[in-house]
């Protein structure tokens, strides 16, 4: 499904990924957990192609959907404009476009901000903003979502909202990369939970297997 | 009085052909150069003009362009278009500049956004970017097309009758200066609150809850 071979990347002399091998099985969720500046970012946006691996390769056979730490919704589009932009693009007045605009008010209504269509992103908590993005991602119909740092400034209430959320969306077969610091969320939430140093894996898991899968992940960070 | 009102009034339509040629060739010259910016061929010659530009008076630019075209190319240009065409010049070096600065403000997450929902880069730019620099720049756009009517007095300079130059006739004939200076201040003003006041309609009407 996903495997990235290899993969090496530097910033100047400081190496962010060194020699990084991960095979992702089609529906896995995958953790990728580490201290700041480990590398799980670079990771997820050299899988994305928005940076080049310096050596080693990404091989992926399903479209990647991407959603970013800070969100980047579009703020001069409506919360509808914003899901329904990429999709529609080329297609004017179609069935295909109806079919979208429908879809797109389901998911904004399964994600609890159905009355926030018409707003813009401005206008939206933290929380709002991460499922309007979660939302967008999803309209592509991507078979694999990487996720870096989805529950980044947002309270427990909607970090538990986010798990629930990320849940039902990996049991609909989507792949799912997930980057963050927090364990107690991937914990919740991963399949399998990849720990990064330095851009070296350093531990790789099933939390299943664990009776305390933070405290065995938190040795690492010592 | 009236009558001098009236005679200082007759400027208003040379100043504001001034005004908008100029800012006209201005916007399209200096969406052109920001543009032609991101072509590695043309950067230096692109910088080297926004420099010479912003280096030289603008008075000596239009003074080159009125009297010393005749000679060097043949062209007698009215004070109407040798005006236009200086304001327009000199305008494009700061609008390719304030379009630079809203380009380089806008996060480049919102281009990797639009690459991860693979956007051609011809919608990116148009339906993503642009909307976004217009709106950022606007309040300096506003400011370069007040502070170009301002620099339209110059043309007084070459002899074109515009506000200021018919003001200066009336005091120098009649011995008496504050009353057509201060009439040329009031229309002056006048235009600037204009200005003002539809920059701000254009604000709002494009205005949208930002700090996403």
């Amino acid at each position: 499904m996903l495997k990235i071979h290899n993969a090496s990347k530097s910033f100047g002399s400081t190496r962010v990924l060194d020699d990084v091998n991960i095979n992702v099985a089609k529906s896995e969720i995958l953790g990728l957990a580490g201290p700041s500046g480990s590398g799980k970012s670079t990771l997820l946006r050299c899988i994305q192609k928005l940076e080049h691996l310096d050596s080693g390769s990404v091989e992926c056979n399903e479209k990647t959907g991407f959603m970013f730490q800070d969100f980047q919704l579009f703020p001069h589009m409506t919360v509808l404009a914003n899901l329904l932009y990429a999709p529609n693009l080329g297609k004017k007045n179609t069935n295909c476009c109806k079919n979208n605009e429908k879809r797109a008010k389901a998911m904004l209504k399964n994600l609890g901000i159905a009355s926030k269509i018409h707003e813009y992103p401005g206008s939206l908590s933290g929380g709002q903003k991460q499922r309007v993005a979660l939302a967008r991602s999803l309209m592509m119909n991507p078979g694999v979502l990487l996720c870096d740092e989805p529950t980044s400034g947002l309270d427990v209430a909607t970090t538990m909202d986010v798990v629930s959320l990320l849940k039902s969306i990996g049991e609909t077969g989507v792949t799912m990369v997930i980057a963050s610091h927090d364990l107690d969320f991937l914990t919740k939430i991963s399949d399998r939970i990849i720990l990064l140093r330095e851009g070296k894996i350093v531990a790789d898991m099933k939390a299943k297997n664990h009776k305390n899968p933070v405290d065995y992940l938190k040795k690492y960070y010592a | 009085m009236i009558s001098n009102c009236s005679y200082i009034g007759k400027g208003l339509a040379f100043t504001l052909e001034l005004t908008f040629g100029g800012v006209a060739i201005g916007l399209i010259l200096g969406c052109l150069l920001s543009v032609l910016r991101h072509c590695r061929i043309c950067i230096a010659l692109i910088n080297g003009w926004v420099s010479v530009i912003r280096g030289t008076p603008l008075i000596l630019q239009m003074s080159i362009i009125y009297f010393s075209f005749p000679s060097l190319m043949g062209v007698k240009l009215s004070m109407l278009s040798a005006g236009i065409i200086s304001f327009g010049l000199n305008s494009s070096a700061y609008v390719a500049e304030i379009l630079r600065s809203g380009i380089e403000s806008l996060p480049k997450g919102q281009f990797e956004a639009a690459q991860t929902l693979g956007i051609p880069n011809f919608f990116l730019w148009k339906d993503i970017i642009l909307p976004q620099v217009i709106l950022n720049i606007l309040p300096a756009m506003i400011n370069e097309v007040i502070a170009l009517l301002k620099d339209t007095t110059l043309i007084s300079v070459i002899g074109g009758m515009d506000i200021m130059r018919r003001s200066q006739i009336i005091a120098a004939e009649q011995f008496e200066y504050f009353m057509p200076l201060c009439t040329a201040a009031a229309y002056y003003y006048c235009l600037v609150l204009l200005i003002e006041f539809v920059g701000r309609k254009i604000e709002r009407r494009m205005g949208y809850a930002k700090n996403s």
